[in-house]
């Protein structure tokens, strides 16, 4: 621990990171494995096993401490509970007793199809799938990750929850996206509620660089959104990962966040 | 005295509870040559509403339609809008669709939800269920001058304020309000209101209480439905507003 109390490193963890092949989550498995101590492991997850190991490759070696680092890349869909449960399965192999905090970065999302409006979505199937991944298999990963590694002294357990101001304020053509986020937000504010201690973040990284974004000020159906994004790109507006990231680092390290609250990258 | 016009009124879960109360309520605020559409699983139950509401609604000339379907599945949904399909022939004024059908969910600790399927299916009937119809209805009823469209989603508190072990009935409550907000910006000529309406006496709150042990003070199904009618009748909220029985 540092003079101010913040803590410079997130222990010897189990860190967790979903949607770990692209984008934000890749980048966050990059921070993180500056963060673990020597006797941590960090279970990568996504559909791509290509991306995957190219993003662990980007990640070992560099564990703070110089080694150590144990990084296991877990190619599964996690909208079938085939997924959940091999996913479970790596994180109990990677637990060991000497860890000291057990991270679980539920980042895995998707946009939906933004092209279109709500009057659209007359196929229940569409909608199911888009919950499935993007809500029920949130709940069911840290569900299973929160009852594989229980509560005991010395162990901290901390939950992210990668969301967006699109949890809180409606946007046109963009129903699938923020009815998810609205449901997830309030997912971890019930475990937030639950159980006092474990630390849960819904942390929104702001718009970033990433294909997501890519796709959102391309195709987005409302003209007022789509112009707002592509302004926002085309003004130099739109973050890295690398600094939205750093911010969340910092808000993990300091601790201070109100668990289950809403942490926007411009408030910190 | 304020009324729905020549309306077709489409209510999910109708069957018991608040739906129930709403049909009954509904069916004074609809003029002669409206339609009124009960959507639940049991054909039984709607049935007897159906026969509740015949003398009044042979006197008013309401057609009354029960739909005996389950809104979990594709089907169901289809088969609600094909109906409202074949209705659309008459000249309506007013379009009124109330999501209603709703469930509790498992009640337990966070940690027990690990099962995939059953957490699909919760979010199935409870939201998709309600944006598939609703999406359905609407392109039964195109807005177009001299419509009147107002969608209702029956919500709850819980949609604002996480309660421990409600992780399903939270995580739903919220997405819906979620969902009708986003309808809400994009048409402006539907006016849609989530109603908080209450603890009430229904099978529902009886089984909380078998599961919770909490027992609240309850209100009336049809105290709240009076109330959301009047809301409906009044139309002094902005369209997206959440409302609760206890604050208006």
């Amino acid at each position: 621990m540092s003079s101010s109390g913040t803590r410079t490193d997130l222990g010897r963890a189990l860190c967790i990171i979903t949607g770990a092949s692209r984008g934000f989550g890749r980048v966050v498995a990059r921070h993180m494995s500056g963060l673990l101590k020597p006797g941590s492991a960090l279970v990568l997850a996504a559909r791509s096993g290509d991306e995957l190991r190219a993003a662990a490759a980007e990640v070992t070696g560099a564990a703070a401490g110089g080694g150590g680092l144990l990084v296991l890349c877990v190619p599964v869909d996690l909208s079938h509970s085939d997924g959940v449960t091999e996913l479970l399965a790596a994180v109990k192999t990677s637990y060991t007793d000497d860890m000291d905090h057990v991270l679980l970065v539920n980042n895995a999302g998707s946009l939906g199809d933004i092209s279109r409006y709500m009057t659209s979505f007359t196929n229940m199937a569409e909608v199911d799938s888009y919950l499935s991944f993007n809500v029920s298999s949130s709940l069911c990963l840290t569900a299973s990750v929160l009852e594989a590694i229980p509560r005991r002294p010395g162990l901290r357990r901390t939950v992210v929850n990668v969301t967006s101001l699109c949890a809180l304020k409606p946007h046109c053509s963009w129903v699938l996206y923020c009815t998810g986020k609205a449901a997830r937000e309030m997912m971890f504010r019930v475990l937030a509620e639950e159980e006092p201690d474990v630390r849960v973040l819904s942390y929104s990284p702001g718009p970033l660089d990433t294909d997501m974004f890519t796709l959102a000020r391309s195709r987005t159906a409302d003209p007022d959104l789509r112009k707002s994004l592509s302004d926002m790109f085309a003004q130099g507006q739109v973050l890295t990962c690398d600094e939205s990231c750093t911010k969340m680092m910092k808000v993990l390290l300091e601790d201070q966040y109100v668990s289950g609250s809403h942490v926007d990258i411009y408030e910190v | 005295m304020a009324t729905f016009g020549r309306g077709i009124c489409i209510i999910t879960g109708a069957s018991k509870g608040f739906g129930r109360a709403l049909a009954h309520e509904v069916s004074h605020s609809l003029e002669p040559g409206s339609v009124l559409l009960l959507v639940a699983r049991s054909g039984t139950l709607l049935q007897d509403l159906k026969e509740e509401l015949h003398s009044f609604s042979e006197r008013q000339h309401l057609i009354v339609h029960c739909i005996a379907v389950d809104l979990s599945t594709r089907e169901g949904v289809n088969e609600t809008v094909r109906i409202a399909r074949q209705e659309a022939v008459n000249e309506i004024d007013h379009v009124l669709l109330i999501n209603n059908a709703g469930s509790l969910g498992e009640i337990s600790g966070f940690e027990n939800f690990t099962d995939l399927e059953m957490v699909n299916s919760y979010l199935s009937f409870n939201v998709s269920s309600a944006l598939a119809l609703t999406a359905g209805i609407l392109q039964v009823f195109p807005c177009r001058a001299g419509l009147r469209w107002n969608v209702v989603n029956v919500s709850s508190i819980f949609a604002l304020k996480a309660l421990p072990s409600w992780v399903l009935y939270c995580t739903a409550k919220a997405a819906r309000k979620m969902m009708f907000s986003v309808l809400a910006e994009e048409e402006p000529n539907i006016k849609v209101l989530s109603y908080s309406p209450g603890p009430m006496d229904t099978e529902m709150q009886e089984d909380i209480l078998r599961l919770t042990g909490t027992r609240h003070c309850l209100l009336p199904c049809q105290e709240s439905a009076v109330k959301l009618v009047k809301l409906l009748h009044d139309n002094d909220f902005p369209s997206g507003k959440h409302l609760d029985f206890f604050e208006v």
